[in-house]
């Protein structure tokens, strides 16, 4: 065979052999099938290959330090923190739950004045100020003068504090009496001011929790009086004609605290 | 048509679908990390993930139709990794009857058609449930119901064409008994490999099942919590939900789906992520979440799943209410549940028990993200209760599975 007669296919003719050709030869259809099988398993490799990367790659992010912090990076349900709780009053607060028995299953139930002038370690003026911002939140229970009886709006307005608890985890009840009797005389009267508030909440909403919710401080007259200023308050005796700075005095000031103690 | 355009068509079909599958394979195993990822939903090859959250190839790809072995596996076995090595079984299949053509021997061509029926089959099988049961077609996933049809529509238009081809040569072709089996065996093998080497290299995850805390205290003196009524309760659950949360939808439907949720002894707390009521978020993530949260505990234990799947179904329509104010969504739930219900939503008592609800999260210091579902007291991680949450029952609660 010379080199003119010598003939090599094309690349077409070898995909698509002219017409005239015999298409029975079997090594055409073998040849196919092997480029047909390289292709195919060229194309299997590199999927399956592709695939084991992004396996190990997932395995990676999955030990990844980065993968931990942002998991941790979510906010956690907890009471309500409002921007009035300063260090400050988070601080008397604190000290109330420690030292009048909410903290630590003491059987002991609230503070009295002595107690009160020991840990607040604050003026009068200044304890009263930290309450300042509960001015909407809490409301103040007037009693009649030598009572501890809380009458029927008094029971109204501590049931709609009570139940507007929101986010908040405790709930301070602030007693007190005016100057008009005796030191002793007072500290009693308050201590029982703040127990019908307490003996109301429990009758009235059986509240399991009740007991470690409520903090109590009886101030008698001798701690941090209010003036008559707390008038404008919102109190159970919205009408009264002379709100005077001994009818303020005869009260409970009873709020849901919004802090995280 | 000849015999060799159809070939051609098939080939470009099959290239396609690989490529459909390939991303599809890519988006199932970039949250084998349990991270949040961006999947691809697009008809063109090679465009970027779509930032929609919501979008149907999500929907498809978290479902419980998109793996098998999914108890035996922490995510399953993603059926695109089948479809990626079918396509190139198929892509090399179709290529060698293009360039075999008229060569090729009889049985080739009707064994690409019987192997074509496979995929088809799958396509139509996955078709129907997107339709009927996810309500949803995904870009990637129709790709590649296309690219199967027409990888069988083509192999039907070549073998007669290549018969006709073979006549009209005057020729008389080997019948190519191999063929068959060969090519069974071979798109066999094509199809399991990808699956085989995933399996092999998937990290071991159960170290990680338990580590996302606990539940302080599973108690609840207000008894404010509400129990759902389920056939077989055979695993105390405690479940945070909020009825606006898309993903508590997607969440309480995979246990239903799953066969799961029957199962399961469901104590319920709602968790609506609405400032309106719920103090711990700044703002509303879902506004009027609080009305129909106290539209669920309104309905007391025995309609209180009602409520909620009410709200999961509707919840397009209500969250869109929700955006208007308490009002007109509280008209909704008294337009469907009557006024008893709508009353009570509005009462002073459902706002207590939901708050005592809420005092249950925080007391129990849970994240601030919904849905939640403690397995007695073990918190699921959220990472498990989607693509993970079959293999975390298998391992945590066998007994909730369903055989």
């Amino acid at each position: 065979m010379t080199n003119e007669n010598r003939r090599v296919a094309s690349a077409t003719e070898l995909v698509d052999p002219p017409q005239h050709e015999t298409p029975a030869r079997e090594p055409g259809s073998g040849r196919a099938a092997l480029l047909g099988a390289v292709i195919g398993l060229a194309l299997l490799l590199t999927g399956t290959g592709a695939v084991a990367s992004m396996v190990g790659a997932a395995k990676g992010r999955l030990t990844a330090p980065a993968a931990a912090a942002a998991a941790q990076a979510v906010a956690v349900a907890d009471d309500a923190e409002a921007p009035y709780c300063t260090p400050a009053f988070k601080q008397v607060l604190q000290r109330v739950l420690n030292a009048c028995g909410l903290v630590g299953g003491d059987q002991r139930r609230g503070c009295q004045p002595a107690d009160v002038k020991t840990f607040a370690s604050i003026t009068d003026d200044d304890f009263n100020a930290l309450f300042t911002p509960l001015k909407n939140r809490g409301a103040v229970l007037m009693f009649d003068d030598g009572q501890d009886v809380l009458d029927a709006p008094a029971k109204k307005l501590l049931d709609e504090r009570w139940l507007d608890r929101k986010g908040a985890r405790y709930f301070f009840v602030v007693a007190r009496a005016s100057r008009d009797g005796t030191t002793d005389k007072n500290r009693a009267l308050s201590h029982k001011r703040a127990n019908s508030v307490l003996f109301h909440l429990k009758e009235s909403f059986q509240d399991p929790d009740l007991d470690s919710q409520v903090g109590m401080l009886w101030l008698g007259s001798e701690f941090a009086q209010l003036s008559d200023a707390y008038c404008e308050w919102q109190t159970s005796r919205p009408g009264i004609k002379r709100c005077t700075p001994e009818a303020i005095n005869r009260s409970a000031f009873a709020s849901w605290v919004d802090c995280r103690l | 048509m000849r015999a060799k355009h159809a070939a051609m068509i098939a080939t470009i079909a099959a290239v396609l679908g690989l490529v459909f599958a390939g991303y599809s394979t890519y988006d199932y195993a970039q949250q084998l990390d349990r991270q949040v990822h961006a999947v691809h939903c697009s008809f063109i090859p090679g465009a970027p993930v779509s930032s929609d959250a919501d979008n149907p190839c999500k929907a498809a790809l978290f479902s419980t139709y998109s793996a098998i072995f999914r108890a035996t596996y922490w995510g399953g076995v993603p059926i695109s990794l089948f479809g990626l090595g079918a396509f190139a079984f198929f892509v090399g299949f179709a290529a060698y009857l293009r360039i075999g053509d008229r060569r090729l021997p009889k049985s080739a061509y009707p064994t690409f058609v019987l192997l074509a029926l496979g995929p088809l089959a799958v396509s139509i099988l996955m078709f129907t449930i997107s339709v009927t049961h996810l309500h949803a077609l995904c870009k990637l996933c129709v790709g590649v119901y296309s690219a199967s049809t027409v990888i069988f529509l083509a192999s039907l238009v070549g073998w007669r064409a290549h018969a006709a081809d073979v006549g009209a040569a005057g020729g008389s072709r080997p019948v190519g008994w191999w063929t068959p089996p060969l090519a069974f065996a071979a798109l066999g093998a094509s199809s399991l490999l990808p699956a085989i080497v995933y399996v092999s290299l998937l990290p071991d995850y159960r170290p990680m099942l338990d580590k996302c805390g606990k539940l302080a205290t599973t108690s609840d003196p207000h008894h404010g919590l509400l129990k759902i009524r389920t056939t077989h309760p055979l695993r105390a659950v405690t479940l945070f939900e909020d009825p606006l949360c898309p993903t508590c939808k997607a969440f309480h439907e995979r246990l239903v789906d799953e066969g799961v949720f029957e199962q399961l002894d469901v104590t319920m707390a709602m968790f609506p992520l609405d400032s309106e009521c719920n103090w711990m978020l700044d703002r509303a993530l879902h506004p009027g979440a609080c009305v129909l949260a106290k539209a669920v505990i309104c309905g007391g234990n025995d309609k209180a799943r009602m409520i909620l799947e009410w709200a999961y179904e509707q919840q397009d329509m209500l969250r869109e209410a929700g955006k208007q104010g308490a009002g007109p969504l509280a008209a909704k739930v008294t337009e469907r549940w009557g006024h008893e219900i709508g009353q009570c939503v509005t009462g002073k008592q459902v706002e207590i028990q939901l708050n005592q609800e809420l005092h249950f999260a925080a007391n129990n210091h849970i994240p601030v993200s919904t849905p939640q579902m403690f397995l007695g007291d073990e918190r699921i991680c959220d990472e498990d209760t989607d693509l993970g949450l079959r293999y975390t029952m298998a391992q945590l609660a066998p007994e909730v599975l369903r055989d």
